[in-house]
This record gives structure tokens, C-alpha cells and sequence, in this order.
């Protein structure tokens, strides 16, 4: 019985370096060379003048133990890391969100329509700099659970609102302007689709449907557009109104919301009071906000996502906090007679406070850089998956701050008390334990 | 042995409150011990032997009285002086070695030289030196937890030596060793104290230890009685 | 010796009793195993309340009838033409007057302040035409009373009550120029439908300028889950593009998008668990080996090791099963009965309890058994296998 576990054991073992040979051998091979060429001996003499060498082999004194507790921090950062990261592209569209920049909805629900003949009067609008009409599509693509978002726009004015975020090259602009069937498609949904300029593709529309029955339009690609920041969505695609609504069965010459850019966001108070006055009592009552306030209120209908973020990374912190810490105390606690020793040959106190401090800020730092490493290359795995429809998610410089922050807190709290303990053992008493 | 007195405890007195008894170890107790002697010190278990040497080594102070060291009193110093004082001038020999397991025989030794101010190079020189006196230069590269008693105790003496001090504290040196071994360890004592003018003061209970020695204090309830040994 | 089998108990009642010995480490390893549990309860009980939520809207004996493609209730448009058509088709219950039982619906969407937020929210409001309450099982008015045809009146889900402001009784609320007056709540046992606000359907194309058309129709079947006299009429038809499926087909669809929080849930649950086995596993190996000595001397003494494996391991199992039931308890009282609401299809709000059931904590102990099985068995075997000789070692 027990030959049987020996042997699975060292089968297990060696199955195991085999199959994660491609991420040790290279280090492996990296190390030896070092090592035949002095440079292993030169740094580890280094490391013991100023006693890194000390606080690593103390570290490292139970590999197991060392690995685990690496782990449990490896962990905690790569959920902080991801979590975060999708927690603030989440919130991005608010960040991102214009402050010169309005939405104009019927005041029932933004699903409910208006005329289009708002549009002239609001651009009459003292303050206003550009307004663009927008009608939401419901478009798919060839699947209807393939849902991409499709607004019909007035194709001139467009950029002129929008303009800063989305960014088309002026020839594509020019080609949409003069060919009533473009579409111009982002960089995203474009590449998940595999779409190039050129291209002439059908959608279809889970809401509208054309004067001859059949839900799908055809559109030719005249355009792509890119994002001014890595954070601005491009899994939108915009068509033209005029041709969405000469082809559409029924809600004729109406439009689902105005995109508005004032000439200064001191002025947006004035133009949003001056446009629902103007509309105050007609059968189309409108609401005016500043498009921060409208996606804000648009997220938050998904429930409080970033309520649950927090709890979940607290949470999360909150484990390794105690299994790091208590892991630290023991195994310091273990030393108690080297410590008593390392005083007798004249290491002072402090010097073995920050010592032990030092392992703690070791082991987090260690822990920590290497989840939040695989954070990044998780997130990355996942930005190029095309299923997903949203901006890239990405682990900002600010994320990255703050994990540091947290790093250093998390190796301060676990580490404080395996080193009083260090700093505060009497000599004798270190000694008399066996 | 010179005439230089390098340890001299004036009336030292030893009491603590242990429950609700007051024990005292010491009463007005004086020694001296001048440079270049190599005494054992011997008595039965609770006679104090233990207190003595951690006195000697800075590691206990005294109640009553004063502990002098080559002209300077040690016993009112600060915890942070004494560990000074203890890296410039003690090296401490345990019963259990009491090496650090995760290194190996030359990182052992090169610990109390991290206190000093030597370079890399010097360093590296005088735990090559430390362990050649010792003998277990061919075993630089090896971890301590893998060798015998005997060799681990030599590398105890090595890491003792490293910083060159006056002085040797040997709490039971030899308590954990074979006879073989013991006497190498000894004779080792002897050739660090003759040749090398290394004062030794050597707790043990193992008479055949002691007479290594050139002399031997007998503690017994706090007092002692000398016999001189064959120098 | 004693039996093999009574060693082993005498051996895991000792290592267990000794337990609170070690109890800061105990402790840690208990602290992290709840943790892992209660966020994994969690998860489980925020998507198997809105799966519940939606389920118990959907029936097998009602077919609904949508525009194709459309997807949601929100995007189909059916004109009148197109319901009569297919109401005519095979495999309709009949009532007591020979008529086809079907309702023609309405599905706008109003705004409505939610209460946690303070902001605006989609609300879902419905025209339903008087054989819609037949169609639902168990609506009942709870307060107030049902409203009457031609006159502005709405009655309010119970959940709509809960989760927004400004529904109350008697209360009046204006969508665009209409203001309309709630003059009754109704509830229907929990289901999505609570969710909405109900009106009369002719009401509420004409506030809405919908003319005669509607978004979708609900008739009831025959034969329970039985939609082939429905399928083959539209196929047959060229004038028909609908979407025809059992209610309870068309809100699991609806529902499947949850099954994403399910997936996270268990995948955040399944990365904290190694993190908290990392933590277990620590515990039980540190628990060995300062009890080295402990060990080795009952093997000397003469306990077999199989014993000393089964002592170890226990240890193990009923930390991390104090664990589990500490968690479930955390999560129980946080999160059973907490109500919330998010975006389902369609936009609007679907408002659902945190529901916790016997199979979700089943689930949760079981990952608390994993954690301790695997955290225990690599110790258990150290243990198993220390040399006796540590007994009569002094200590070094």
C-alpha cells in the first residue's frame, strides 16, 4: 500500500515538472548559465551584505509553506487585478462621458419616440453646437443573439457631436456622405466580424421590418472607426436615417433621441431649461440631461455592480489576510531560539524587526506582482475574445498605483507582529526554549 | 596568560521573584579573569553556572553590584550597546550549535561579519581563514543540518571566531557530542586559547572537559571554590 | 492492539478534541474556508432567484407569439390583422362559449424612481386584455381593486411597490401628458410579472398612439407544451413571421442570460477556494509538524499509521465543515430574502430575492468538504508516514 503511494507520488512529480516544463526550464537554464558565470555567487554575496540573502532564506526556509501562502497572495491580487480593472471600464463611459455633451429623450422613456421635427427647433438653441439625431436599429447580425448596436443617425451631423470619441478617417466620412446604403462600423465589432471596408453585409433588425416584409437591410461598409482612447467603445456601427427610414414599414419621421454638444459646459444648465420649456405640454414631452447623468442612471439599472466588485475583492483580501498573518506568526514563533541567537552574536532589535518585516513585504510584494501580472495577461486573453462586446478592459496605471498601496498595508499588517515579537524577545528566553 | 584582568565582577548579587519565593542565585559573589585563561566552570544544575555565563556575556545583568569589562562597565549599558559591545568582543559556543539550517557553513560563518564594516572580499577572506582553522574548509559549500555534531560545532567555533574576539563563552560544548568528537572540539578550545591568546570561559559538567582547562571554578549554591589543573 | 477500526476512531476523537489547542490556526484556516462559501452562496442565491423569478412567469400550457426576431416583448410589434390570423390556428383552448383563450399585450416601458438609487429606472408597463388573468396562474389583488376599462387606472406589481417609489395606492403618476392613478396591487406569487405595472390594453394604445396593433399575444393551449398547430399555421402562411414558443421556453431564454453569473460565480468561488485551500493546506501541515513528536509517539506506543492518516484528516474535514456551515449561516443572514433588481431583456427591471435553497447549501458544504479533503490528505499522509524514531529524539 504504501510502495503504491511512494510510487505515485514520485509519478505525480515528475508529471508535473514534464507538464509545466515550458514556464521552469527557461528560468532554469537562465539561472545555470548565471551561475557558470559567477554572476549567481557575486549577487548572492551581494544580497548577504545587506541581508536580503537573509530575509529570502528565512522566507524560503519551508518551500512548501512558502509556495502556499504565495499562492494564497497570488490569488487575492490576480481576482483584485481583473476586478477592478472590469469595475473601471464598467464605470469608463461615465469617466468618459463629455461634459459639453447632452441627450435629449421623450420624457415617458427613452424608448418612446419623437418627432423629427424637434431637431430644427433645438439647434435653433442659443448655446448649442451641434445636434444629431439618433434612432436605435435593434440590429443583429445574420444570428439574432448576435446583437450588435446599431443606431440610424443623421449622417452629417454625426461627427460634429461625437466627433472628440469617434474617430473617421475624412474619406470614409466622405464616401458615407455620398452612398445612402453605408455603414460605418467600429474597430471591434468590425474585426470580430471580420468586416473590411468594401464589404457589402445584410442586418437585420429584431424590431423594424421594411415596407416588403423582410427584417434585413443591406448595407455597404464605406467606413471604420477607431476610438480616441482604448476605452472608448467601438461595437457600434452607424447607418444613415434617411435610407432607414424610407425602407421602414411604420414609425415614419420619427427619431429615438437627440445627441446634443453645447458650445461650453457652463452653458448646459441654460440649453437643457431652454429645450424642455420648448416642449413643455406638446404630445412629446422631452428630457434633457448631460450625458454623464444618463449613462450613470443607465448602469445603475443594472444593479449595483460595483457594490459587489468591492465585496467580492474584500472578501477576498480578508482571506489571505488571515491565512498569510497567522502563517507568519507561526512560523517566526518557530525561530524564537535563532532569534535569540542572532541577538547573542550582536544583531541588534531593530535590525531583526526590519528584518522580519522585510519577509512579509517580500512574500506580498512577490505574491502580489505575480497576480496582478496574470491579471494582465487574463484580461488580455479575454479583450481578444470577440464575443464580447465592450471596450477593452485594461489594468490602468491608477489600478496599478493602488494595488502598491495595498501591497505595502497587507505586508505591514502581517508582518508587525512576527516582528515585535522579534523585537521584544529577551535573550534568555529565546534561548531557554527548545 | 597575561596579567591584563579582562573580566572583573565586583559583588555581583543575582535575586528574582519566582512565584511567590524570592531565589537568590548570587550573593555579593566576585571573579575575575585576566586575558589569555581558559576556565571551566562547573557545579551542579541550579547553582547558577548558566546565570554566570549569561552575565559574562551581557545577556543578564546583575541586582546588586558591577560587571566590568577591560576597563568599562558593561552591566548599566543599553540593549542596543551591548549587542554592540557583544559583536566586537564575544563569541558564544552552545550546547545545540544553534547554526541557521537554511544556510550553509561559510553563510553561517559570515553572519556576525555582516555587523562589521568589511567589504565583500574581506569577508569572504576571513570565513575562509575561520574555517581553515577549524578544518572544514572542503565543506564551505555544504548545509550545516547535513553534517555530523562534531562538524557542525566547528563550524559554531568558525562563525565564533570570524569577528576575532577576545573572548569565548562555551555553554556545555560539548554536551551533545560523542567522545571522539568532544575531545576535537576541546583540543580545538586549547589551540584557539594557547596559540591564538583567545580568552575561554567554558560552562560544562563533564569533568573530562574541564580538564582541558587551565583552571576549574567550582559554583555550588551561589559560591565558589577553586582547584587549580595542570596549566 | 485494539481493533484497526476503533485505533482509528480513538485517534481522530483525540486529534479533534485537541483542536481548540491550536485554535489561532484552526481558526484562520475555519475564517477562510466561510469566506469562500458565503461569496459562492451568494452568487448561487442572486442567479437562483432570478432564474425563480423568471421561471414562475413562464407556463407550459401558454404559448406566446412574437414578432420574429424581435427577441423581447419590448421589440415585437403584431398588428390586429396578424392576431386575428393566428388565433384561428389548431390546438387553442377553447372557453365555455366555443372562443379561443388568448390575450393580445401591450409591453411599453415608463420611468420610475428606484428606490436605492434615487434615479430613474425602466419600468415595464403592460396592457393586458382580460384574458391575460386567466392566463397567468395566481394573480390576485391584494390591495385596492382591479381597474376598470376606458378609464386611466393601473394596478402596481407588489415588487414594483417594493423596488420603486411613488406606487402607492391611490397614488397618481403622469407618463408623458397622461396621468394615470393606481388603484390597485396585485401580486402573482413571486414571478417576474410582479415587476409590472398592468393596464388595460385599449387604454394603453390609445395614451401610446398604437392604433390597433399590439406586441404580442398570449393564448392558451390545448394540450399543455403543445405549439404544432401554431407552428405549422405560421410556416404555412406567408403573411406570419412570428416567434412562437411555450412561455416557460421564453423566459428560460430570457433567464439563460443569468447563467453568466452563475459561471462567474462559480469560477470567483473555485479561484478563492484554491486561495483558501492554499490556507488549509498550510494550517494542517504547520499542525503536523509542531506536533512531530506527538505523532511519532503514538506510533511508537503502537497505533498504526493508517490511525495517524485518518486522525489528520479529520482534523481537516471538520474544520473546513465548520467552515461551510459558518459561511452558509454568514450568507443566510445577509442574504436570504435581499431584494434587488437588474436589467433583464427588453431593458427593464426584473426586481428578485436572494433565494438560498437546501440544493444551494448541499452545493456549498460540498465545496467545504473539497477544500478540507484536499487540504487534509497530503498532511494525513506526512503524518502517516513519520518516522517513529522522532519520538525519542530530544527535540532537535
Amino acid at each position: 500500500m504504501t510502495i503504491f503511494f511512494k510510487w505515485l507520488r514520485i509519478i505525480c512529480k515528475y508529471l508535473f515538472l514534464i507538464a509545466t516544463a515550458p514556464i521552469w526550464v527557461p528560468f532554469w537554464a537562465v539561472w545555470w548559465l548565471l551561475g557558470k558565470i559567477g554572476f549567481v555567487q557575486f549577487a548572492t554575496d551581494w544580497a548577504m551584505g545587506n541581508g536580503f540573502y537573509l530575509v529570502y532564506k528565512n522566507l524560503t526556509r519551508r518551500p512548501l509553506r512558502f509556495f502556499l501562502t504565495l499562492f494564497a497572495i497570488f490569488v487575492a491580487f490576480l481576482i483584485y487585478g481583473a476586478l477592478t480593472a472590469f469595475d473601471v471600464a464598467f464605470n469608463a463611459g461615465v469617466e468618459l462621458a463629455a461634459d459639453d455633451r447632452l441627450i435629449t429623450v421623450n420624457k415617458i422613456n427613452f424608448t418612446q419616440p419623437l418627432p423629427i421635427s424637434y431637431v430644427r427647433k433645438v439647434e435653433a438653441v442659443d448655446g448649442i453646437a451641434g445636434v444629431v439625431h439618433m434612432n436605435w436599429f435593434g440590429g443583429y447580425y445574420q444570428d439574432p443573439k448576435t446583437q450588435i448596436q446599431t443606431f440610424a443617425v443623421d449622417q452629417t451631423k454625426l461627427l460634429d457631436v461625437y466627433g472628440d470619441d469617434i474617430i473617421l478617417d475624412p474619406v470614409q466620412n466622405t464616401a458615407w456622405q455620398q452612398n445612402k446604403q453605408g455603414l460605418v462600423a467600429g474597430r471591434a465589432v468590425a474585426a470580430a466580424h471580420g468586416w473590411k471596408v468594401g464589404d457589402r453585409i445584410p442586418l437585420n433588425s429584431n424590431i423594424f421590418s421594411q415596407k416588403d416584409g423582410s427584417t434585413s437591410w443591406d448595407f455597404d461598409i464605406v467606413g471604420i472607426y477607431t476610438g480616441s482612447s482604448a476605452q472608448i467603445d467601438t461595437n457600434g456601427i452607424y447607418i444613415r436615417y434617411d435610407y432607414f427610414n424610407e425602407t421602414n414599414s411604420f414609425g415614419g419621421d420619427y427619431i429615438g433621441w437627440m445627441g446634443i454638444r453645447t458650445k461650453s459646459p457652463s452653458l448646459n444648465e441654460q440649453v437643457i431649461k431652454d429645450i424642455d420649456d420648448m416642449f413643455v405640454n406638446s404630445p412629446f414631452e422631452t428630457e434633457t440631461v448631460p450625458e454623464k447623468a444618463f449613462t450613470k442612471g443607465f448602469l445603475a439599472q443594472l444593479g449595483n455592480i460595483s457594490l459587489m466588485i468591492t465585496s467580492v475583492v474584500f472578501a477576498a483580501f480578508f482571506i489571505i489576510l488571515v491565512v498569510v498573518g497567522f502563517s507568519m506568526v507561526l512560523a517566526v514563533k518557530e525561530r524564537t531560539s535563532e532569534i535569540g541567537v542572532m541577538k547573542t552574536l550582536g544583531f541588534r532589535s531593530g535590525r531583526l524587526f526590519r528584518m522580519i518585516l522585510g519577509e512579509s513585504f517580500m512574500l506580498v510584494f512577490a505574491g502580489g506582482t505575480l497576480g496582478l501580472w496574470a491579471a494582465t495577461a487574463f484580461l488580455g486573453f479575454l479583450n481578444n475574445v470577440p464575443q464580447f462586446p465592450v471596450p477593452d478592459i485594461i489594468l490602468t496605471p491608477t489600478i496599478i498605483m493602488q494595488s502598491v498601496g495595498i501591497m505595502a498595508l497587507l505586508a505591514l499588517i502581517t508582518g508587525i507582529i512576527p516582528a515585535t515579537y522579534a523585537l521584544r524577545l529577551n535573550i534568555i528566553t529565546a534561548l531557554s526554549r527548545r | 596568560m597575561t596579567d591584563n584582568i579582562l573580566f572583573d565582577l565586583r559583588s555581583i548579587s543575582k535575586r528574582f521573584v519566582k512565584g511567590k519565593e524570592l531565589i537568590t542565585v548570587f550573593d555579593q559573589l566576585d571573579m575575575s579573569i585576566k586575558e589569555g585563561d581558559f576556565v571551566a566552570i562547573m557545579g551542579p544544575s541550579g547553582s547558577g553556572k548558566t546565570t554566570l555565563l549569561n552575565m559574562l556575556g551581557g545577556v543578564d545583568q546583575p541586582t546588586d553590584g558591577e560587571v566590568w569589562f577591560d576597563d568599562s562597565r558593561i552591566d548599566k549599558l543599553s540593549e542596543s550597546q551591548l549587542a554592540k559591545w557583544r559583536a566586537n568582543n564575544i563569541g558564544f559556543i552552545f550546547q545545540f550549535y544553534n547554526l541557521m539550517p537554511m544556510l550553509n557553513a561559510a553563510r553561517n560563518v559570515e553572519l556576525p561579519l555582516l555587523l562589521t564594516n568589511l567589504s565583500k572580499k574581506q569577508r569572504k577572506q576571513s570565513v575562509a581563514t575561520a574555517l581553515e582553522l577549524v578544518g572544514l574548509s572542503d565543506r564551505a559549500n555544504h548545509m550545516t543540518s547535513e553534517m555530523s555534531g562534531g562538524q557542525q560545532q566547528r563550524v559554531a567555533i568558525a562563525r565564533a571566531i570570524v569577528s576575532d574576539p577576545k573572548l569565548l563563552l562555551c555553554d556545555e560544548p560539548t554536551g551533545d557530542l560523542d567522545r571522539t568528537s568532544a575531545d576535537e572540539i576541546l583540543d580545538m578550545l586549547q589551540l584557539l586559547n594557547r596559540k591564538f591568546g583567545k580568552t575561554i570561559i567554558m560552562v560544562t559538567h563533564d569533568p573530562a572537559a574541564a580538564k582541558f582547562a587551565k583552571r576549574t571554578l567550582h559554583l555550588d549554591k551561589g559560591e565558589f571554590i577553586e582547584k587549580e589543573l595542570a596549566a | 492492539m485494539t481493533s484497526s477500526f476503533s485505533q482509528i476512531w480513538t485517534v481522530i476523537l483525540m486529534n479533534i478534541r485537541s483542536l481548540p489547542q491550536r485554535f489561532w490556526m484552526s481558526f484562520a484556516a475555519v475564517l477562510a474556508v466561510s469566506v469562500v462559501v458565503a461569496v459562492l452562496l451568494s452568487f448561487l442565491a442572486m442567479s437562483n432567484g432570478f432564474k425563480k423569478t423568471l421561471e414562475g412567469a413562464g407556463s407550459e400550457e401558454v404559448a406566446i407569439v412574437t414578432r420574429s426576431g424581435s427577441k423581447s416583448e419590448l421589440n415585437s410589434v403584431l398588428s390586429r390583422d396578424i392576431v386575428n390570423i393566428i388565433t384561428t390556428a389548431p390546438g387553442i383552448a377553447k372557453n365555455t362559449a366555443g372562443q379561443p383563450i388568448y390575450s393580445p399585450e401591450l409591453y411599453v416601458v415608463v420611468d420610475g424612481i428606484k428606490r436605492t438609487t434615487n434615479t430613474e429606472a425602466n419600468l415595464p408597463m403592460r396592457g393586458i386584455s382580460p384574458a391575460g388573468f386567466d392566463l397567468r396562474d395566481r394573480v390576485d389583488i391584494v390591495a385596492g381593486r382591479m381597474f376598470e376599462p376606458g378609464k386611466n387606472e393601473i394596478i402596481a406589481g407588489q415588487a414594483v411597490q417594493r423596488e420603486f417609489s411613488g406606487f402607492e395606492l391611490g397614488k397618481t403618476v403622469r407618463f408623458g401628458k397622461t396621468e394615470w392613478t393606481v388603484v390597485g396591487i396585485f401580486s402573482t406569487g413571486g414571478s417576474a410579472f410582479e415587476s409590472e405595472l398592468w393596464a388595460e390594453a385599449r387604454t394603453l394604445q390609445s395614451q401610446f398612439r398604437r392604433g390597433t396593433s399590439f406586441q404580442t399575444v398570449r393564448i392558451r393551449l390545448a394540450e399543455p407544451g403543445n405549439i404544432d398547430g401554431l407552428l405549422n399555421m405560421e410556416q404555412n402562411d406567408p403573411r406570419l413571421a412570428l416567434d412562437i414558443q411555450t412561455e416557460a421556453a421564453f423566459f428560460k431564454e430570457q433567464g439563460e442570460a443569468i447563467g453568466g453569473i452563475v459561471f462567474l460565480g462559480w469560477g470567483l468561488s473555485i479561484i478563492m477556494g484554491l486561495g483558501a485551500l492554499a490556507g488549509a493546506l498550510n494550517t494542517m501541515y504547520t499542525s503536523v509538524s509542531s506536533r512531530e513528536q506527538e505523532i511519532a509517539t503514538l506510533r511508537a506506543i503502537g497505533f498504526s499509521n493508517i490511525s495517524a492518516f485518518f486522525g489528520t484528516l479529520s482534523e481537516s474535514l471538520v474544520l473546513s465543515l465548520i467552515g461551510g456551515v459558518v459561511g452558509t449561516l454568514i450568507a443566510y443572514v445577509f442574504m436570504d430574502g435581499l431584494s434587488s433588481s437588474t436589467m433583464g431583456a427588453g431593458f427593464t427591471q426584473v426586481v428578485f430575492t436572494f433565494k438560498l435553497s437546501p440544493e444551494l447549501f448541499k452545493q456549498a458544504i460540498l465545496l467545504a468538504l473539497a477544500i478540507g479533503l484536499v487540504g487534509g490528505v497530503f498532511p494525513a499522509w506526512r503524518a502517516a508516514r513519520l518516522p517513529v524514531v522522532l519520538a525519542f529524539r530530544g527535540g532537535v
